[in-house]
């Protein structure tokens, strides 16, 4: 845009809106089908100045970026993927609600182009609106790629809005984009979309209805978009109908009259088919497609991947894939950070503390509570992170949608639908991604459901655990014991699923339509900001959640003041005063009771907490490595961590590492356990409450403590009842007490 | 004149009709389904649409209307009439 012409438009902006237009920030809304490229899209313009929140009072995702672009600000948003702005789901009345009641200044509408017709269905919605639009004609190489030829100059006139050819994965077209977006918003009186015919009958009656309407109520027909209001009021849409408190109109049954006698009683459909019939012809005129449709790739690759028999061995393979790549590859790293925060953070943190002047207390609250804790957060990071990026592939490439296919039947069984199995896989390395990847499922009852049944995936962090208990009580058939837990965590899944869908969900499992998208290689880029955005959730907030309760636990441990013994430890009492409740289960004992309520931060702790109390450490004179030491040893092991994950990935064979001596600890276990109890012990440690981070998690997702409340609630019943049986049917059958 | 759900994989049809009610014998009318029926609509599955059976196994079926692959639950495909 030359200089002179922006001063022109600015001119002009300044008598449309009363502001200085280079101060002004235009905000932008953008729209489309799911699945047209939108995010991708977005991702390329806003990168990671992108913002992702939730729309007020539902859980659909919100994001918005604020960024300059030709010296103007612009605020972008992004509206939830929708195929319509009927009122039939959240996302659709999100979208609609925003456009209505917010009127940006202008809206792009991302339309697919190797799939025009149906696309050009919400334009011609979005249309109704008389917000000036540019439409972004992605996934233009793509259709191109494919022969089809597309007039967008026709299409420009027929609509009367601005068309812009891109492809946002190949990052074509997006500053022509928003060049022509800010051109659009600068003259937005010019600029309108033209009002398309919907046929003489359905105009006729909105003509009617817009006189009669503007003379009983003036008010209100300003306050909307018009020729949507008459629309909507047309086709007695009933979440606008409620929100104009109008109903029975008498004007509009005369409006209606004749077109119900033409065209019959559902004047909702007779739209839709307006719309539609426009869509089409729209994309008849605009597209011409070559006469031979080559099989495409996609179809092949989905005839192997989708065949009844493959289909599962296929899925099967791929998450045993995501699984070891996962764990495999960020193991090292996280060992690493583990090592650090244990060895040279604390040691620099009583360097720089203790010369200070701080007391021994404020020296162990930071380095026992708030080091210690954050620290046990931050060994997820590396999981969660590698996680999100093999997850957000599956997604971005396409497969993910196929896995939903493939699994449906399966998971329908226990009510949930088919993209539920992913998270539940995911749990079995880790609750906390298990429960973010929830955010996969559309439906927000399934996602309840499914971050619900989570926690009864057996987690890496329950393992330690049942190796200490197996290794001391059952040597000679380790395996086959902790294998039978983790079944019995799958099976009580099951059960689970179909308690809650005879109970908190009733009603019928919703039914499976989703579009299938093509295969595409999503870029690295586009990889690395999802990525991001699904992973810094859990860095930022989880890390709060935990970092408090750290320090709680800190002091619950330390206190009352100069505690001599763990035993008289606020944290022992407690453990004291709950043992009765697991006087039934078999571990009526303040050790066992204290070990599962530090357990509650990450069930690992229960080892620790064990080794605390059972055996306290002897006072060991290491020598203390210098900074430098410490500083090399963080580099190199980084470094290690690194060769560690490559070997991995390429299968090569790595040392074992050495077992720490536990020996006090297991003559000390062996005395307070019998091998009844600790089985019914490892039970209860597999399905008592979910760890604070996988709380955390779900009050994040769901923003609200009530399913976090009761997933905490009826695990631990379930738990309490599961190790009941266990003990008490053990003694029965007469294996010892 | 068949359900959509009764074609077999590689055979095309023609949408005829779409039956968003529930007959009383499935308990009535129901708005949740009529929902799901326009649903069906808006991802591009209308009356006079061309469709192609890609997949036809198990409760869901994969078809392709125009260049879109849509999943859709057999219990729904039996509420679309097709015309080979």
């Amino acid at each position: 845009m030359s200089t002179q012409l922006k001063h022109k438009d600015e001119e002009l902006d300044a008598e449309v809106s009363g502001h200085s237009a280079a101060a002004r920030t235009i905000t932008v809304a953008v729209a489309g089908n799911p699945n047209s490229g939108k995010s991708t899209l977005i991702n390329a313009i806003a990168g990671t100045r992108l913002h992702v929140g939730n729309w007020a009072g539902v859980t659909v995702e919100k994001k918005e970026a604020f960024f300059e672009f030709g010296g103007r600000k612009i605020r972008l948003v992004d509206l939830p993927g929708t195929y319509s702005l009927s009122p039939y789901s959240q996302e659709e009345i999100v979208a609609r609600d925003y456009l209505v009641h917010e009127r940006p200044d202008l809206i792009i509408n991302v339309v697919d182009a190797t799939n025009l017709e149906r696309n050009l269905y919400l334009t011609v919605q979005i249309m109704e609106l008389g917000i000036p639009v540019v439409m972004a004609l992605n996934i233009y190489d793509e259709a191109a790629e494919k022969g089809y030829r597309i007039d967008d100059k026709a299409m420009e006139e027929m609509l009367g809005i601005a068309v812009v050819p891109t492809s946002a994965t190949k990052k074509t077209g997006l500053d022509e984009l928003l060049a022509t977006a800010l051109r659009v918003a600068d003259t937005p009186k010019q600029r309108a979309p033209k009002k398309l015919n919907y046929g003489e009958d359905i105009e006729v009656a909105c003509d009617y209805l817009a006189k009669s309407f503007r003379s009983s109520y003036p008010a209100l027909i300003d306050h909307y978009p018009q020729r949507w209001l008459l629309l909507k009021l047309m086709e007695q849409d009933s979440h606008v109908m409620k929100e104009l408190g109008l109903d029975n109109l008498d004007f509009l049954d005369q409006a209606l009259h004749h077109l119900r006698r033409a065209h019959g009683e559902d004047i909702e459909s007779i739209m839709a088919d307006a719309r539609y019939s426009l869509a089409s012809g729209l994309t008849h005129e605009v597209l011409h497609k070559p006469e031979l449709r080559q099989t495409e790739l996609t179809e092949r690759i989905d005839k192997v991947v989708l065949n009844r028999f493959l289909g599962i061995p296929i899925f099967m393979g791929a998450m045993w894939l995501l699984f070891k790549l996962t764990f495999d590859l960020s193991a090292p790293f996280g060992k690493w950070i583990g090592a650090m925060t244990d060895g040279p953070f604390k040691r620099w943190a009583s360097a720089i503390l203790t010369p200070l002047g701080a007391p021994d207390w404020t020296v162990s609250l930071v380095n026992d509570g708030v080091i210690a804790g954050v620290g046990s957060v931050l060994v997820f990071v590396p999981v969660i992170f590698a996680m999100m990026f093999f997850i957000t592939f599956l997604e971005g490439s396409g497969y993910m949608a196929r896995a939903a296919f493939v699994m449906d039947r399966t998971m329908h069984s226990i009510g949930l639908h088919g993209k539920s199995f992913i998270p539940m896989l995911l749990g079995f390395g880790c609750n906390v991604p298990g429960i973010y990847a929830t955010r996969t499922l559309e439906n927000p009852k399934d996602k309840v459901l499914t971050a619900l049944l989570v926690p009864l995936m057996s987690c890496g962090a329950r393992l330690p655990v049942y190796v200490l208990f197996v290794g001391i009580f059952f040597p000679k058939n380790s395996s086959t014991v902790i294998w039978s837990l983790y079944i019995m965590g799958i099976l009580l899944a099951v059960g689970m699923g179909l308690v809650f869908k005879q109970t908190l969900f009733r009603g019928e499992a919703p039914m499976f339509i989703m579009e299938l998208p093509p295969y595409r290689m999503p870029s690295l880029h586009s990889l690395c900001v999802h990525t991001w955005e699904k992973g810094k959730h859990f860095l930022f907030k989880a890390g709060t959640y935990i970092f408090a309760v750290s320090v709680l636990v800190w002091f619950l441990l330390n206190l009352p003041w100069g505690v001599e013994h763990k035993r008289d430890s606020y944290l022992g009492q407690a453990g004291a005063a709950i043992a009765p409740i697991f006087q039934p289960v078999g571990f009526g004992n303040w050790e066992a009771a204290s070990s599962l309520i530090t357990g509650v931060i990450a069930k690992e702790i229960v080892v620790g907490t064990m080794g605390e109390i059972y055996a306290p450490k002897k006072d060991e004179k290491k020598d203390v490595p210098t900074l430098q030491e410490d500083l090399k040893e963080v580099a190199t092991s980084f470094g290690a961590a690194c060769v560690t994950a490559a070997k991995t990935l390429l299968y090569l064979p790595q040392a074992e590492e050495k077992e720490e001596d536990q020996g006090g600890l297991k003559v000390a276990i062996l005395g307070a356990f019998t091998p009844l109890s600790a089985y019914a012990f490892m039970a209860f440690v597999l399905l008592y409450m979910p760890c604070v981070v996988a709380i955390a998690a779900m009050r994040q997702e769901f923003g609200t403590w009530k399913w976090a409340g009761v997933g905490l609630f009826y695990q631990t019943a379930l738990a309490w009842t599961a190790a009941l049986i266990i003990y008490q049917g053990g003694r029965l059958l007469g294996l010892g007490g | 004149m068949i359900p959509l759900g009764l074609l077999s994989a590689g055979e095309n049809g023609e949408i005829v009709e779409i039956m968003f009610g529930r007959g009383a014998a499935q308990g009535g009318p129901d708005p949740e389904h009529e929902k799901t029926m326009v649903r069906v609509e808006e991802m591009g599955l209308r009356i006079g649409k061309h469709v192609e059976m890609l997949t036809n196994g198990g409760n869901t079926i994969l078809l392709r209307v125009d260049e879109a692959r849509i999943a859709l639950a057999r219990r729904m495909a039996m509420k679309i009439m097709v015309r080979r």
